[in-house]
């Protein structure tokens, strides 16, 4: 009894540390020392980019509630592998391309997308998509198309600060190294905080509400993300 | 009807997410993020200061000849505050005030050091956003300015002073 209401407070504690570190960076994206930084950056900075990338997974919200959605009911270490790697390679692949490619989309509207990616993900863990369309659409896919756009996502950020083409790749390399060790963290308190409720029978009692929820907070997002469009 | 029933309660998750988006997107998040408040909730919950486009206007510096000595105040909503100097007699100050919005009640004034009546002479009295001007201590004692915010609003000020003084601060 003492052990588990020990590990509660450690599992409480986590939970507000995240939870201010996301208040922190509430804006868009990138506070003001991180900006002054890539604005007055030249040449290649390995540690820096490495750091801002785990940052920037680590506070961003949307990130996280997607990946939220999408391990809540995955247990068994395989599947959370796959499903993660699915993710990675998505975000990755855009991410790179996105910059050194200098394509160029909203930042609104691609952000708007991944609200609506969390939604998704809401809606399919209820079990929506299956029972309207009598098969859940394959959820390995959705999760590497809705990857690639966290990928356009994370380079519009990257992109907003023009940096020079010098040493560009190895740069973005290390934003991109940053944001898979961000998420790694990440996934290691979500997994954490999942795994342990999850036996608990609340877990089952709340699936539907947290994802419900879930839904909610997506919707939120497309909401915020396309005002921001239609207002700039 | 099993599936009759599912399909209910998925459209109903589905309405209730996206009423209670709808609900902190025009309460909460619009006002705070863009300054849109339709229903006026965000304003008075205070969620409209991230987009409080009247900021202090900063009072050039002259060229530093002495001390200067400036400082920010705030004048609640209602309120009324008092900023004081300790001067001797004769000895002189030069202010120079602004508000970040809209006008106060002011009143500069000195006491005399000791004086237990409440007696007070002002020097200025005006309903004015800022104001900018000397003044010679005529009696030794506490000089400086009462400020009264008679709108619903707190207002911001900075002074700028030099001269000859010590300074007691806020009353």
């Amino acid at each position: 009894m003492l052990i588990r209401l020990k590990f509660t407070h450690l599992l409480c504690t986590v939970l507000f540390l995240l939870i201010t570190l996301s208040v922190e960076s509430f804006a868009h994206g990138v506070d003001d020392s991180t900006r002054n930084f890539l604005e007055s950056n030249t040449g290649v900075q390995i540690i820096p980019f490495i750091y801002i990338g785990a940052k920037h997974m680590l506070t961003g919200y949307d990130h996280l509630l997607f990946l939220v959605g999408v391990l809540f009911f995955l247990h068994r270490s395989k599947d959370i592998f796959l499903y993660v790697s699915m993710f990675t390679l998505g975000h990755s692949l855009t991410l790179m391309t996105g910059v050194l490619a200098n394509i160029q989309v909203n930042a609104y509207l691609i952000d708007a997308i991944i609200g609506l990616s969390v939604a998704y993900k809401g809606f399919d863990n209820l079990g929506g998509f299956k029972h309207f369309l009598g098969k859940q659409p394959n959820p390995k896919i959705a999760v590497l198309i809705f990857g690639l756009f966290h990928g356009f996502g994370l380079a519009t950020k990257i992109q907003e600060f023009e940096l020079p083409l010098q040493g560009l790749a190895a740069n973005l390399l290390s934003f991109n190294l940053g944001v898979e060790l961000g998420q790694l963290l990440a996934l290691m308190f979500i997994l954490l905080a999942i795994n342990y409720w999850r036996k608990f029978s609340s877990f089952e009692r709340f699936a539907k509400t947290t994802n419900t929820a879930l839904m909610s907070a997506g919707f939120m997002l497309i909401g915020m993300q396309l005002t921001g469009y239609f207002v700039n | 009807m099993e599936t009759h029933k599912r399909s209910r309660s998925l459209v109903k998750r589905t309405i209730v997410s996206l009423v209670i988006a709808a609900l902190s997107l025009v309460l909460f998040i619009l006002p705070a993020e863009y300054n849109i408040d339709p229903t006026g909730i965000g304003k008075s919950l205070g969620l409209t200061v991230f987009n409080d486009k009247t900021t202090l206007p900063v009072i050039t510096q002259q060229p530093q000849t002495a001390k200067q000595d400036s400082v920010f105040l705030v004048v609640p909503a209602g309120k009324g505050i008092e900023y004081k100097l300790t001067m001797k007699k004769y000895s002189k100050a030069n202010y120079e005030w602004i508000t970040n919005t809209k006008e106060l009640y002011v009143d500069l004034h000195g006491e005399p050091k000791g004086d237990i009546t409440g007696y007070f002479e002002s020097y200025a009295i005006a309903t004015t956003n800022q104001m900018k001007g000397s003044f010679t201590a005529p009696f030794e004692g506490s000089h400086g300015w009462y400020w009264k915010n008679n709108s619903d609003n707190d207002i911001r000020i900075q002074l700028v002073f030099d001269g000859d003084y010590i300074i007691e601060g806020l009353k």
